[in-house]
């Protein structure tokens, strides 16, 4: 285990999955001794809180809310496992909008998590479970060993596998039912919007519901700083199966802190010595560092969910991929721009408004993802992504019910990609890239401005910009 | 435009006219009524700008398009905005590129000529002399001779050739297809506006587009608007009109609009509505005005303007110039055409913004194919041309079922090319993709794109088939008058603007006359 760092070990306060209880996590608790102090919780309905009957889940928010305010810590962190993972992301939303009784937030662990959108399950298997909870209790026993015993990887040492199905016999149905039934499906896409603190996301690589694809196409678009790491072998009851390598991964949050994102792009010396000089009039200049500046702070979209903006990021990055080094983040400015209502004069007559269509076309491109290959497209490789590009580049997208057509595809596509290249090339470290002069044809003074009087080929002027290629960057 | 000290009406005034639209539809007759004594109001939908505030960026000339929103539909939907619909004190020539050729005059016989399209209700020779009334007047910079018309003469000397112009010169040269520089009503040196200051001479600064910072190219806030103010118009920056007050003959008795949110009104004893081909129809169809021939909105027209791309071994810095200083009228009747009609064609500097739009939208590319093409910038150049659309049923303009923020329903065009477009369109890339073969060009690539906004008012000789005479007036409405592209009954080879203008000063002369 690495070393923690000198500051005060932070509180962590844990959040157990559907049928457990504050005891799934002693073992990790053990091994996260002395780094962090390890704070367990009951959630309503499960553990030693099973008569408390508090289950939509604002409810079990708000019992969760007084029991960290009562520990009044002033530095803690929140881990949350499967559906106590969706509890702690809106109790992340809470703190970030400055709920006096969560300050202190430092960072979010989420297991196998419960997303902010209706959690993918399959109605059978909603059903199956919400039957045989409040069955006799020879069919319970049963069917709570096999339920412990499919959301596991390997299988679980005796005295675990005991203590997990206890646990499930002592949760109260009703809060095992109303979960399945509401909680589960209650949808919190625009109330958890995307949240800056620091978060780790686990997941299991044999996980089938909440496996890495799900996270990667449901939880982390909510998270602006998050690490997603995928535990090989590790199921979906991943504190139980393997405490210490959840106990090492959260240890190391503290030595090796989530990088806070930003937009990198930046300009060229060379290029931002000519955007400072007098042949830039002020207000361009002042245009072009505001445009630089654009995506120092995380960004939280309005018109479109976390969900739906994650796959316009991923899209943007196949339709006109950057260096990583220097990425102007392109998904952002077209949410503002959808936000703002400010248009290009004319739409096409077969789509919707813009922002409508934006959602529309991201919402039947992910369709499309999840019904040719299994999951969602931000979670897709690169190869297969660009399959289905190409096929809505041609007309050719299978259409998907209630959203648009081929056709239609096709036309927001082509929105699209003019929507991407002119935020693009709006912004200076593209026209570095491209080594365009024209910004430097004059400044402020409009009775006495330079201009071009050289318009021979290959005769740059020896103040014009070379092109990034050819200047070897 | 400083309008600091212009004369000023007061709203229950009755004016001798209300002129809706200050592009070059209004102006010229703005400042033709103005000198000969007459009050009139010039209500703008869009603010006044100091050209100065210009700043050589796309991106900030967002302020100068008409981007309110419009519904494109039909089998080649045309993009408004920015690509042919501006705002403000000069409307649409605050962004217009000044590329001025005059109208073919066998374009406005075409019917006589062909059989397809329509003739026009006038002749060449009733345009020629409001032509040069206008070339003298803005100062249209050209060659010396203009080898299609032996009889031209342009005021200023020609604009430099930016490297577009010269790799197409060059190759034409070779193919034996005749160039000349281009008409443009940009001054090359340094020019006294009559009614103005000076206007600086043009530092090839490649924003024609964006603004011009300088007033070297011709807009209407620096030629015909300050001549308006200097004889008494005056001019209402931010005034939306939305409606007419008209008395028991029909008779427009007052002209409603919304300025900084407050519904006022012009009394004025004639209109002249100059909103351009979408505004003007959309304004008539609301108010079920002017449109007994049900010609209202009909025969919409976009010209065909497709681009021919290539790359080029050497550095072209296509920003670098007037962008399309290059004309060809060679191909008005094409020897082995297979359509009515013809185009001009010219050479183009387009800027990045601009080029990756069209680069996105009509090229199609995508993925690191995009990135790693648009980084080639510097050695990009194109051709264009502006090419004949007939009138066609198909293609109108209605109003949708969506409203604006003014509570007026927003302008659908359906437009698409018929046969006739469609082979054009064929000889036109087939000629400018040999020219760009014979210049060396390597990964050419054809651009499809509509320009210009034409049709929708037709003028013919009678109210059965046409909402204006050939003067702009109104068969119906015996004091209105309509002064833009929208009059145009078939959409010429040659850029509409210069043909706009001319025909305002002829429509101001009949005014007067009739007076």
């Amino acid at each position: 285990m690495s070393n923690a760092s000198a500051s005060p070990p932070p509180t962590l306060f844990c959040l157990h999955f559907l049928g457990g209880s504050a005891r799934e996590w002693e073992d990790t608790k053990r091994y996260l001794d002395p780094h962090l102090i390890c704070i367990p919780l009951d959630l309503p309905g499960f553990g030693d809180a099973a008569h408390i009957a508090r289950t939509s889940v604002d409810e079990m928010a708000d019992y969760v809310v007084d029991r960290i305010a009562e520990r009044g810590q002033s530095r803690w962190w929140i881990a949350g496992h499967s559906m106590g993972a969706k509890i702690a992301l809106v109790i992340a939303r809470r703190a970030e909008d400055g709920d006096p009784k969560l300050a202190g937030l430092d960072g979010l662990v989420l297991l196998a998590g419960s997303p902010p959108s209706p959690e993918p399950m399959s109605d059978d298997k909603r059903r199956d479970m919400i039957a045989w909870i409040s069955a006799d209790e020879k069919t319970r026993t049963l069917q709570a060993g096999a339920f412990i015993d499919q959301n596991t990887g390997a299988p679980l040492n005796e005295a675990a596998r005991i203590a997990a199905i206890d646990d499930v016999l002592r949760a109260d149905p009703k809060a095992w039912t109303a979960w399945l039934q509401e909680g589960s499906r209650e949808d919190w896409r625009r109330r958890i919007g995307i949240l800056r603190t620091p978060a780790l996301v686990l997941s299991g690589s044999k996980d089938a519901d909440l496996g890495p694809a799900a996270q990667i196409c449901l939880m982390l678009p909510h998270l602006a700083n998050a690490r997603h790491v995928v535990i090989e072998g590790g199921s979906h009851l991943l504190p139980i199966e393997c405490p210490k390598a959840v106990a090492d991964l959260i240890c190391e949050m503290r030595t090796l802190p989530i990088a806070v994102a930003s937009d990198p792009a930046c300009v060229l010396d060379s290029y931002a010595s000519l955007i400072a000089s007098h042949r830039v009039n002020s207000r361009l200049r002042t245009a072009l560092a505001a445009r630089a500046s654009a995506g120092s702070a995380p960004y939280r979209p309005c018109v479109l969910d976390a969900v739906e903006f994650s796959i316009l990021r991923a899209l943007i990055d196949r339709v006109l991929p950057q260096s990583s080094d220097a990425c102007i983040d392109i998904g952002a400015r077209i949410e503002v721009r959808l936000s703002d209502g400010s248009g290009d004069g004319w739409r096409f007559a077969d789509l919707p408004s813009d922002g409508e269509a934006y959602a529309a076309a991201l919402r039947t491109l992910d369709a499309a993802a999840r019904a040719t290959h299994g999951i969602g497209f931000t979670a897709l490789p690169d190869e297969t992504k660009g399959a289905l590009i190409t096929a809505v580049a041609a007309g050719e997208l299978p259409t998907v019910a209630g959203d648009l057509d081929g056709r239609q595809m096709m036309k927001w596509f082509e929105d699209l990609r003019s929507d991407a290249v002119r935020i693009y090339l709006a912004h200076p470290a593209a026209l570095a890239r491209l080594g365009f002069s024209g910004i430097g044809a004059g400044g402020d003074d409009v009775a006495d401005m330079p201009g071009f009087s050289e318009f021979r080929i290959d005769s740059r002027e020896p103040w014009e910009p070379i092109p990034e290629v050819e200047a070897g960057r | 435009m400083n309008l600091d000290s212009m004369r000023r009406y007061a709203t229950d005034e009755v004016v001798d006219a209300v002129v809706i639209g200050t592009g070059a539809g209004g102006a010229p007759l703005l400042a033709r009524l103005a000198a000969a004594g007459l009050k009139v109001v010039a209500l703008e939908a869009g603010p006044n700008f100091d050209p100065a505030r210009f700043a050589f960026d796309e991106t900030l000339a967002d302020e100068i398009y008409w981007t309110e929103e419009r519904l494109s539909g039909g089998t080649t939907p045309e993009a408004f905005g920015a690509n042919n619909s501006g705002t403000g004190v000069g409307g649409s020539t605050l962004h217009w590129g000044a590329f001025t050729p005059r109208a073919d005059q066998r374009d406005l016989k075409l019917r006589t000529e062909t059989g397809e399209g329509i003739d026009w209700p006038l002749d060449y020779d009733d345009l020629k002399p409001f032509y040069e009334q206008v070339e003298g007047f803005i100062g249209v910079s050209g060659p010396a001779a203009y080898p299609w018309d032996s009889q031209r003469r342009y005021p200023l000397s020609p604009v430099p050739r930016n490297a577009p112009a010269r790799i197409m010169a060059q190759a034409c040269e070779g193919l034996g297809i005749r160039v000349a520089d281009a008409p443009a009503a940009v001054v090359s040196r340094d020019f006294a506006q009559e009614g103005g200051g000076t206007r600086k001479a043009c530092i090839n600064c490649g924003f024609c587009h964006q603004g011009c910072r300088n007033g070297a190219k011709t807009s209407m806030d620096v030629t015909y608007l300050p001549l308006a103010v200097a004889h008494g118009a005056e001019i209402r920056p931010m005034c939306r009109v939305h409606g007419t007050e008209r008395d028991g003959m029909g008779r427009i008795t007052a002209v409603t609009y919304r300025q900084d949110g407050t519904e006022r009104r012009q009394r004025c004893a004639a209109v002249f509505l100059c909103a351009g081909a979408v505004e003007s129809p959309r304004l008539l169809l609301h108010l079920g005005l002017a449109n007994g021939s049900g010609q209202v909105g009909r025969n919409y027209m976009g010209h065909v303007a497709t681009q021919v791309w290539g790359t080029f071994a050497g550095e072209v810095r296509m920003n670098r110039g007037y962008p399309s200083s290059l004309i060809s009228e060679d191909m008005v009747r094409p020897a082995d055409a297979d359509f009515a009609g013809g185009y001009l064609m010219q050479s183009l500097g387009v800027l990045p913004l601009t080029f990756g739009n069209t680069v996105a939208r009509s090229r199609g590319l995508w993925g690191p194919a995009l990135t790693d093409y648009l980084a080639r910038y510097n050695h990009f150049a194109g051709i264009g041309i502006n090419g004949e659309t007939l009138p066609c049923d198909a293609n109108v303009l209605t109003l949708s079922d969506e409203v604006d923020a003014f509570g007026v329903p927003k302008a659908r065009i359906d437009f698409g090319y018929g046969p006739n477009e469609d082979r054009l369109n064929d000889h036109a890339t087939r000629t400018m993709t040999a020219i760009w073969e014979a210049a060396g060009a390597s990964d050419i690539w054809v651009a499809q794109r509509v320009a210009h906004t034409l049709g929708t008012c037709r003028m013919g000789r009678d109210g059965d088939t046409a909402v204006v005479d050939s003067f702009g007036r109104s068969f119906e409405v015996p004091n209105l008058w309509i002064s833009d592209g929208s009059t145009f009954p078939s959409s010429l080879s040659a850029n509409p603007a210069l043909t706009i203008m001319a025909l305002s000063l002829r429509t101001a002369e009949a005014f007067l006359k009739a007076r």
